[in-house]
C-alpha cells in the first residue's frame, strides 16, 4: 500500500499542459526526488497534492483514500505538510508565534474560551508553549525567539519554515526547493537533516531541487518531470543515466560532471 | 532601571540585561499567567488615570468621555474584523445599529432590563454577520469593502425602516440601567459604567489575541496560503471574525442606546452610516489596528476632538484637515498607530530621556496649541 499516490493527474493552463498524466508514488518512509527543469510541472504537482490547485481529471490517493475534494487544511489535518518555493511565513508574526500558528491543529480552544479566560484556553496556551519552547530548542532558533523573520537571513527562514510544517507532524513532507537561496554550508547540513527527521519521525519525504548533490544524495528513488509528464523514473544512478533526462534536464555536457558527484 | 542595579556589576546596562537566552540554557518552564506583569500594572494606572481625567472640566468632559468610551467599544469591533483578520468590513456601525435598535425594542416594547437587552444585542448580530460573511468573506480587500459598504446600505433601507423594529420616526427610548441601588442614570456613573465594561473588553479582545483562534485570524491577515499550509480553515477563521467583530459591535450599539436615551433609524440609514462606519475605521487605524487598545486610544483621540471642536463653527473644517493630515502621516510612517508611536517613544525615552521626553511636550503642546487657537479664533 502507497502511502501517497497520484492516477493520471491532469491539469492544463490555457493550451499549455502542466500536468499530464502523472503517475507518481511515495512509499511510508521514504525519500523522494522530483527532478525537472523550470516549467516541467514539479511545483504545479506539490500544489495540486496539497490542495491548492484543483487537476482536470486524475486522482490523488492517500493512504489509498481519495481526498481529491479535500480543502488544503484538510489535506494538512490528513497528514500532508508542504513548504512553499519562496519562504512565506507570517511577516508581523515573531518566530515564536509564527511557531505557535503552526501548532493550530493541535489545540482545540474557542475563541470565547479565550475570551473568557476559560480553563480549556489557559491548558491549550501551555501546551502550545510547551510545544513551541522544545522545537526551538531542536531547530536552534531560540536565540531568534522574539525576532521577526524579516530579520533573520534567508536560510534561517528556510529552517523556520520547515520548523512549522514539522510541527504538523505530517505523514508526507513536499518540500519545493528548500536548499535554493541558502548558503552552501546549510545546503550541505540540509542533507542529512532531512534524512534524520525520516528516521526519527517516520515520515516520508518528497523533495523538489535543483542543488543535484542535495538531490541525489538524499532521494532513495527519483521522478524525472518533464512537460507535465514524468519521463523517468528510479534510483537516482539510473535516472541520471536515463537517455531523456540528459536530454531535457541535464545537457548531454554535463554528463561528465555528474558522473563525478 | 532598578533591575540593572540588581543584576549588579556582570551586566552593564540594557544590552546585557536583555540579550537572548543561552543556547545551552535547560528549557524553560512554559511561562504561566499568575499576577500581572509590568506592562498590565501600567495598563491600570493609565485607565485609572483616564478614569479620572474627565473630573477637571465637569460634566462636560464626562459627557464627552462616554462617547469617547462607546466608541471605544465600537472600535474593538473594528480591531477583531480589520486588524486581527484583515478584513476590511466598512458596516461596523449598522452591526451597532442593530444593536441599539435591538436593545430600543426590547426596553420600550417589551420592558426588558438593560442588562438583558444588551446581551440579546449582541445575539442579535450574529445571523446578520454570518449572513453578511458568507456571503462576502471570500472576497478580498477593496472588493469586500465595497460589498460590505453595499450591505450597510442595504440594511438601512430594509431593517432600519422596518416600523415594528426601529419604532418608526419616534425611535425608541430607553432606560440607563441600574444595579442595585446604584443608578447609571448620571453622566459620572454610566462613564464610570462604560469605562468598566471597555476595561473587560480590552481583556477580552486581547486574550483572543493570545489563542489558536487568534493567532489564526492574524496569520490569514498576514498570509492566506501559508495558513492553509499550516492547517488553518481560512474561511471558517474570517467568519469567525466578522462573527465576534459583529457581536462587540452589537454590545455597543447597546450602549450607544442607553448613552443617547433615545434611539432613532436614521442614524443608521445611509449615508450617516457608512460615513460612521468609515469614521471607527479610521479611529481604529489612528489608535492602532492589531491592538484592543488602539480602539481606545483612537476613540479617545477622535471622539474628543470631535466633541470639543463641535462648536468651532467655520475652523471645524480645519480641524477636519488637521485629522485628515495626520492620518495620512500616521498611515504612511505609523501603521501600528498610537500604539506604535507610544511603543517607539516609550524606548527613546528609556535611551535618551531629554529628546523623548521633549518630543512627547512637543507633541502635546502642538495639539493643545491648535485647539486653542481653533477654540479662541471661532468664539
Amino acid at each position: 500500500m502507497s502511502l501517497l499516490r497520484t492516477r493520471d493527474l491532469t491539469l492544463r493552463f490555457g493550451g499549455i499542459a502542466a500536468l499530464d498524466e502523472v503517475d507518481i508514488s511515495v512509499e511510508e518512509n521514504e525519500i523522494v526526488g522530483i527532478l525537472g527543469p523550470n516549467g516541467a510541472g514539479k511545483s504545479t504537482l506539490f500544489n495540486t497534492i496539497s490542495g491548492f490547485l484543483k487537476p482536470e481529471h486524475g486522482r490523488i490517493l492517500f493512504y489509498e483514500d481519495q481526498i481529491n475534494h479535500l480543502l488544503p487544511y484538510e489535506r494538512v489535518a490528513a497528514g500532508i505538510g508542504r513548504t512553499f518555493q519562496h519562504v512565506r511565513l507570517f511577516r508581523n508574526l515573531t518566530v515564536y508565534e509564527n511557531l505557535l500558528v503552526a501548532q493550530h491543529r493541535h489545540l482545540s480552544s474557542g475563541a470565547f474560551a479565550a475570551m473568557l479566560r476559560l480553563p480549556g484556553w489557559r491548558k491549550d496556551e501551555r501546551e502550545a508553549e510547551r510545544r513551541v519552547e522544545e522545537i526551538l530548542d531542536v531547530v536552534n532558533l531560540r536565540p531568534w525567539r522574539d525576532a521577526h523573520p524579516s530579520q533573520l537571513s534567508y536560510g534561517t527562514t528556510r529552517f523556520l519554515e520547515l520548523a512549522a510544517v514539522l510541527s504538523l507532524q505530517p505523514k508526507v513532507l513536499l518540500l519545493d526547493e528548500p536548499a535554493s537561496g541558502i548558503q552552501q554550508k546549510e545546503v550541505e547540513a540540509l542533507g542529512p537533516m532531512l534524512k534524520q527527521v525520516k528516521e526519527e519521525r517516520g515520515c516520508s519525504i518528497v523533495l523538489i531541487e535543483h542543488d543535484m548533490g542535495l538531490l541525489l544524495n538524499t532521494s532513495e528513488r527519483i521522478y524525472a518531470l518533464d512537460f507535465g509528464q514524468v519521463i523517468a523514473e528510479g534510483t537516482p544512478d539510473e535516472v541520471v543515466q536515463n537517455e531523456r533526462v540528459l536530454e531535457s534536464y541535464l545537457g548531454r555536457t554535463r554528463r561528465d560532471d555528474l558522473a563525478r558527484t | 532601571m532598578k533591575t540593572d542595579s540588581l543584576v549588579g556589576a556582570e551586566s552593564n546596562g540594557h544590552a546585557e540585561t536583555e540579550a537572548l537566552p543561552a543556547l545551552d540554557e535547560p528549557q524553560v518552564a512554559p511561562r504561566v499567567r499568575r499576577g500581572f506583569s509590568r506592562a498590565q500594572l501600567i495598563g491600570f494606572g493609565l485607565l485609572l488615570l483616564m478614569a479620572a481625567l474627565p473630573i477637571p472640566f465637569g460634566d462636560f468632559g464626562f459627557f464627552v468621555g462616554q462617547y469617547a468610551l462607546v466608541y471605544a467599544i465600537l472600535g474593538m469591533s473594528v480591531v477583531v474584523v480589520t486588524g486581527y483578520a484583515g478584513l476590511i468590513s466598512l458596516m461596523p456601525y449598522s452591526f451597532a445599529g442593530v444593536g441599539a435598535m435591538t436593545t430600543g425594542v426590547a426596553m420600550a416594547s417589551w420592558g426588558w432590563p438593560f442588562w438583558l437587552a444588551a446581551l440579546l444585542s449582541a445575539v442579535a448580530t450574529v445571523p446578520i454577520a454570518v449572513l453578511v460573511g458568507i456571503s462576502s468573506v471570500r472576497l478580498k480587500g477593496l472588493y469586500l469593502a465595497i460589498a460590505t459598504l453595499t450591505f450597510s446600505n442595504a440594511l438601512g433601507e430594509t431593517l432600519f425602516k422596518w416600523d415594528a423594529f426601529t419604532g418608526g420616526q419616534s425611535g425608541w427610548a430607553t432606560v440607563r440601567p441600574a444595579v442595585g441601588p446604584v443608578n447609571f442614570n448620571s453622566d459620572i456613573w454610566f462613564y464610570v459604567l462604560c469605562l468598566g465594561v471597555v476595561f473587560a473588553l480590552l481583556i477580552m479582545i486581547e486574550g483572543l489575541r493570545t489563542s489558536r483562534i487568534g493567532r489564526a485570524m492574524l496569520a490569514v491577515r498576514d498570509n492566506e496560503l501559508e495558513a492553509q499550509a499550516l492547517g488553518i480553515n481560512v474561511y471558517k477563521t474570517k467568519l469567525t471574525a466578522f462573527v465576534i467583530g459583529g457581536m462587540v459591535a452589537g454590545l455597543g450599539g447597546a450602549f450607544l442606546a442607553a448613552l443617547v436615551q433615545l434611539v432613532t433609524p436614521t442614524g443608521f440609514q445611509s449615508p450617516i452610516a457608512e460615513a460612521t462606519s468609515i469614521l471607527l475605521v479610521t479611529l481604529v487605524a489612528i489608535g492602532g489596528m492589531d491592538r484592543a487598545i488602539g480602539a481606545f486610544f483612537g476613540a479617545v483621540s477622535l471622539v474628543v476632538q470631535q466633541q470639543v471642536f463641535q462648536g468651532a463653527e467655520f475652523f471645524y473644517a480645519f480641524v477636519g484637515i488637521y485629522a485628515a493630515a495626520v492620518l495620512i502621516l500616521f498611515l504612511m510612517f505609523r501603521p501600528g498607530g498610537l500604539v506604535q508611536v507610544g511603543k517607539i517613544q516609550v524606548a527613546l525615552i528609556r535611551h535618551r530621556p531629554v529628546l523623548g521626553l521633549a518630543i512627547v511636550f512637543a507633541i502635546v503642546a502642538v495639539n493643545v496649541g491648535l485647539a486653542w487657537l481653533f477654540v479662541s479664533l471661532s468664539s
